[in-house]
């Protein structure tokens, strides 16, 4: 056997081509996302044993394999999850951010103006186009507050819709991969050399794809085929069967939606918490930061609501009524049923609501209720504590958060489950109630004034007015206080009421009392503070308080009172007034934005790293195709030379012999 | 380290983009001269920012608050000041009054005079402000507080309301003096009562009656009657004619004390004269113009002369007081005003350090913010330029 000249020249020239042609696959596919460079493996043929010599027989391509390195493609798998995941939070918070800056701007500025119109009506009460005014800036501060609650729902309904999206995406994707899959099984036989390279590329594209909606984790067997699964290791695609990715409406809050992977017969809820990607990203903004962001919004609409609606109860509007509600009553039945979300599974005929009964006490967290069986347990979100309200049948149960459960009808079944979100929806029902300018209760119901003769630092009072129309029924009426014998620290107070008939001497004791008026058995109208030493002269000249009726179409005095509520702090236990605390929640929201964009900024730098580190690997690189063009070209050039020459040789050979 | 050319491209086209972005944040900066636009440029000072913020709101709302009590307490200062003016003139009248050489046309003009003085005096105390509402009504502004009766009696039908603002966190400024305050409550200048002279040939007149001891003084015994029945014999009887006070030795001046009273008298008392006692701490300057009017109405002939220049000397003290409570309460509304400019000016320097801690936790650095967008610009023009020319660079253009 002879060393075959023209079979070398053409395996050389067979394996140029085939170099050549992986090249051009190179070349052509320097744009394809998730290509990973070729290369053919060239290797010598068997040598031929011929005079005790091995003689070279030419060469072939053993293989045509991906420059590939799996822990580079790994690493930038999850780089690309956690980039997913921050870019979906950074573009949510930068959306929500920008909202609460210019729906929180506006909602400080109508306070303001409201504020300031009940200021100028205190100043001037009977203008009626002060009053109408005030209404006006009324109107417009509940409606900025209706407005920035609708942004909100639209928020969280195009929050809901991209998630459908992504789990859409998601199934989709799935499909793919066992498609791939199958295809992948099909074309590998086990033991020969060659793999489906594009086939291989095309399903890490997918799972990068993927990976940016989700945590990915994937598992391939020797034949090639991958396992898939995403959040916390629930299996997407087994082999060639795909299951899909679903959304479910979330319990107790429907709009709160969960993901759920399914195949035909069953549905697996995923845990919510350990998605990763967008996915989990959106889900997160959607049940913290647009969750805690609408409760505190609603909580200052609540406090702003009632505060302004207890002012206003304790004076008289133009007509001498008690002042009726601003907005609308935050104790309504709509109102406290609105506070409590049933679980499914609960039985159906309980039903009960949430009274708020302290506003300063309110937090924006929710609450969960349980009933056991025989207790109400009410657990605190924000810190996991229970607290035992006490036995099912009692109505109503105080709690320390500035609200009341109550029962309203039917009863409960062992295991129910409540969800209560005390400020729920008070943005949304905020509403005016009053129409007339009239009904700004301007003017306080009474007043107190000491007699030129007292002579003591001591003094009387009105702290609260209950109702200002039986106050000033009961007008006027003097209280006269004594410390008889003077210096003994024994004081006593009658009361003189408007029949002209002196009470039985009271004792008081300083610093300071209060005292309900008019003295029972009347019913209480207000209650007033006896403050300091009130010492008196003697029995003939105590120090005395007359309580006379107050009301006039001038008196600003309860317009004053409403005005002042505007600097309170009030909320969160009185550490915030209304400006503040829409401020503290502006500036939350900022802080976690400006978190994201600085996450996703470091995620891109990591994602870029492990982008960098795969595409070294695995990146066509032009120029160095470029020049392999010509290697190849070269080295099919040569080859044919070899099969010219084997062809020269031939021909010397026949003329020799011819 | 080998470099794929879709790298290449992806970290070009990546550079450009944020050096982009980076271009167009600083031209939102420069644009709006904000350093901070929303909460998420600097979370921690944009609560500092809603602080300063609502600090200054307060001070803008204390200042529309300053204005208005103003002008409130200037128009009553004014109205004070009218007040006193036309009371001096009317004392001027009555003393004018008390000449023996005018002839009863002379009197009647003056109580013309005085006629007139009285009604002047009333539309000041009726005068109304820029809303349309009586300023000395206290609430009832709509009510006009004033009103002469046929007999020349002013009844008051406001209330006691005073109305105020806030012009400071913590103090409030009192923007109206109510109608009963301003003209009713003038002190009794004998005291707190006053004599009512039943027979009096002497001409003695009550010095001054004071409650000397509350505790001793018991109200139900009013009035008390003081009678002379010789020059040094004085018996002082309760309401219902009991005996309180009896002296023979009676001497001209003394202090005569009982039931927590202190009484003095002046002149020498004749037999028969007597008065009783009623208890009015405060007079009202209408009345005491009335009483004026009155006086000078009765001519160059009256009844009791004694009684006469009792009563003059008496009105005179009431005028005088009248006038001095006016001023006290044209002073009154004078220290508001200083209160309220000693507020408006702390509200000034608070306002200037407060604004200018907004503006340098709001207010953008022009010159840093120039040199960083120029920065980022040059950055961008760099990127461009690099891209473009290592674009170029391929061995592609030699084959």
């Amino acid at each position: 056997m002879t060393v075959n000249l023209y079979q070398t020249g053409v395996s050389g020239l067979l394996s140029a081509q085939q170099q050549l042609a992986t090249t051009g696959h190179n070349i052509a596919n320097v744009n394809t996302e998730g290509y990973s460079r070729q290369r053919a493996e060239q290797s010598a043929t068997d040598a031929i044993r011929a005079g005790g010599n091995y003689v070279g027989t030419g060469t072939y391509v053993a293989d045509i394999s991906r420059l590939y390195d799996q822990f580079a493609y790994r690493e930038q798998v999850i780089n690309q999850s956690n980039l997913g995941a921050a870019n979906a939070s950074n573009t949510s918070l930068t959306q929500l951010n920008g909202l609460l800056d210019s729906a929180g701007g506006a909602i400080t500025g109508s306070i303001e103006q409201f504020y300031q119109s009940i200021n100028s009506i205190a100043d001037n009460p009977s203008d009626p186009a002060l009053r109408d005014i005030a209404i006006n800036q009324a109107n417009t501060l509940a409606t900025n507050f209706n407005n920035l609650n609708d942004s909100f729902d639209r928020i969280e309904a195009s929050t809901n819709s991209e998630i459908e999206e992504i789990a859409k995406q998601i199934s989709d994707l799935s499909t793919e991969l066992a498609n791939i899959n199958g295809r992948i099984l099909h074309t590998n036989s086990p033991g020969q050399p060659g793999q489906p390279n594009d086939l291989l590329d095309e399903r890490d594209r997918l799972i990068n794809q993927l990976a940016e909606f989700t945590n990915v984790n994937t598992v391939t067997d020797a034949n090639g085929v991958m396992t898939v699964m995403i959040g916390s290791g629930n299996t997407l695609v087994a082999g060639s069967t795909a299951l899909r990715v679903e959304v479910m409406p979330g319990d107790p809050d429907p709009l709160k939606t969960q993901v759920a992977i399914a195949s035909d017969n069953t549905t697996i809820r995923l845990k919510q918490d350990s998605l990763g990607g967008a996915l989990g990203a959106k889900i997160k903004f959607r049940d913290e930061d647009l969750a805690q962001a609408r409760s505190s919004i609603n909580r200052v609409s609540l406090v702003l609501s009632e505060t302004l609606n207890g002012a206003q109860r304790q004076g008289l509007d133009l007509n001498r009524g008690q002042g009726a509600s601003f907005f609308r009553d935050i104790n309504d039945t709509t109102s406290q049923e609105a506070r409590i979300l049933s679980h499914q599974g609960n039985s159906n005929t309980f039903r009960s609501g949430i009274e708020i009964t302290d506003v300063t006490q309110l937090p924006t967290n929710e609450f969960e209720l349980v009933y056991d069986g025989a207790n109400y347990q009410l657990t605190n979100l924000a810190d996991g504590t229970t607290t035992n309200l006490g036995p099912q049948g009692a109505g109503t149960y105080n709690t320390a958060f500035g609200f009341n459960f109550v029962e309203n009808a039917g009863t409960p079944v062992a295991g129910d489950k409540f969800t209560i979100r005390p400020n729920a929806n008070s943005a949304a029902l905020m509403q005016v109630e009053i129409i007339d300018g009239k009904a700004i209760a301007a003017s306080s119901a009474v007043s107190v004034t000491p007699s030129d003769n007292n002579v003591s630092a001591g003094g009387i009072n009105i702290v609260d007015v209950a109702d200002p129309v039986a106050a000033r029924a009961a007008a006027p009426m003097r209280i006269d206080v004594l410390e008889n014998p003077p210096g003994s620290g024994t004081f006593n107070y009658t009361i003189t009421d408007n029949t002209n008939t002196t009470s039985a001497p009271i004792a008081y004791t300083p610093p300071s009392q209060q005292i309900q008026l008019p003295p029972a058995p009347a019913t209480a109208a207000f209650t007033v503070e006896i403050t300091g030493r009130p010492s008196g002269q003697a029995p003939n000249g105590p120090e005395q308080f007359t309580i006379g009726d107050a009301f006039g179409t001038g008196n600003g005095e309860n317009a004053k009172f409403i005005a002042d509520t505007r600097d309170q702090g009030i909320i969160n236990g009185g550490r915030e007034n209304f400006r503040q605390s829409i401020g503290i929640t502006t500036a939350q929201v900022g802080s976690h934005a400006k978190a994201a964009e600085l996450g996703a900024e470091t995620s891109q730098a990591l994602f870029t790293q492990a982008f960098n580190r795969n595409q070294e690997t695995s990146g066509v690189n032009l120029d160095e195709e470029a020049a392999n063009l010509l290697r190849f070209q070269q080295a099919y050039q040569a080859s044919s030379r070899v099969v010219s020459v084997a062809n020269t040789i031939f021909d010397t050979l026949l003329s020799a012999v011819g | 380290m080998r470099v794929s050319t879709a790298q290449f491209y992806f970290q070009n086209s990546q550079q450009i983009t944020q050096q982009q972005s980076n271009v167009n944040e600083q031209t939102q900066y420069l644009s709006s001269g904000k350093r901070i636009l929303t909460a998420k440029d600097d979370a921690v000072n944009y609560g500092t920012l809603t602080g300063l913020k609502g600090e200054l709101a307060n001070i803008k709302q204390f200042e529309r608050n300053i204005t208005i009590a103003e002008n409130r307490n200037s128009l009553q200062e004014t109205s004070f000041q009218s007040a006193v003016n036309v009371l001096q003139s009317l004392k001027q009248s009555f003393i004018q009054a008390n000449n023996g050489v005018l002839n009863e046309q002379d009197l009647a003009s003056l109580a013309a005079v005085t006629e007139n003085g009285l009604e002047q005096l009333l539309d000041i105390a009726n005068s109304k402000d820029d809303t349309g509402g009586f300023i000395f009504s206290g609430f009832q502004t709509n009510q006009q507080p004033f009103v002469r009766q046929i007999n020349g009696s002013v009844n008051y039908s406001g209330d006691s309301g005073v109305r105020e603002l806030s012009i400071a966190s913590n103090v409030d400024v009192d923007l109206n003096q109510p109608g009963d305050k301003a003209f009713l409550n003038v002190t009794n200048p004998t005291g707190d009562f006053k004599a009512n002279y039943l027979a009096n040939t002497s001409g003695i007149s009550l010095e001054s009656a004071v409650v000397q001891n509350r505790g001793a003084y018991n109200p139900a015994g009013n009035p008390y009657t003081f009678n002379f029945t010789s020059a040094t014999d004085l018996t002082v009887t309760d309401g219902s004619g009991t005996p309180v006070f009896t002296t023979n030795s009676y001497a001209a001046g003394q202090t005569i004390t009982f039931n927590g009273l202190e009484v003095e008298l002046s002149g020498n008392p004749l037999p028969g004269d007597s008065f009783e006692l009623q208890p009015e701490e405060n007079v009202s300057v209408f009345d005491t113009v009335n009483d004026a009017i009155n006086w000078i109405k009765q001519g160059t002939t009256p009844a009791n002369s004694a009684q006469h220049n009792v009563d003059y000397d008496d009105i005179l003290a009431r005028l005088g007081e009248s006038i001095n409570h006016l001023v006290a309460r044209q002073a009154e509304a004078g220290t508001n005003r200083q209160l309220i400019d000693i507020q408006s000016n702390i509200h000034k320097d608070n306002e200037l350090t407060l604004e200018s801690s907004r503006s340098d936790v709001e207010d953008l650095d022009f010159a840093k913010a120039v040199s960083d967008f120029q920065q980022s610009q040059t950055a961008l023009q760099a990127a461009q330029q690099t891209f473009v020319q290592v674009r170029e660079l391929t061995l592609f253009n030699y084959i």
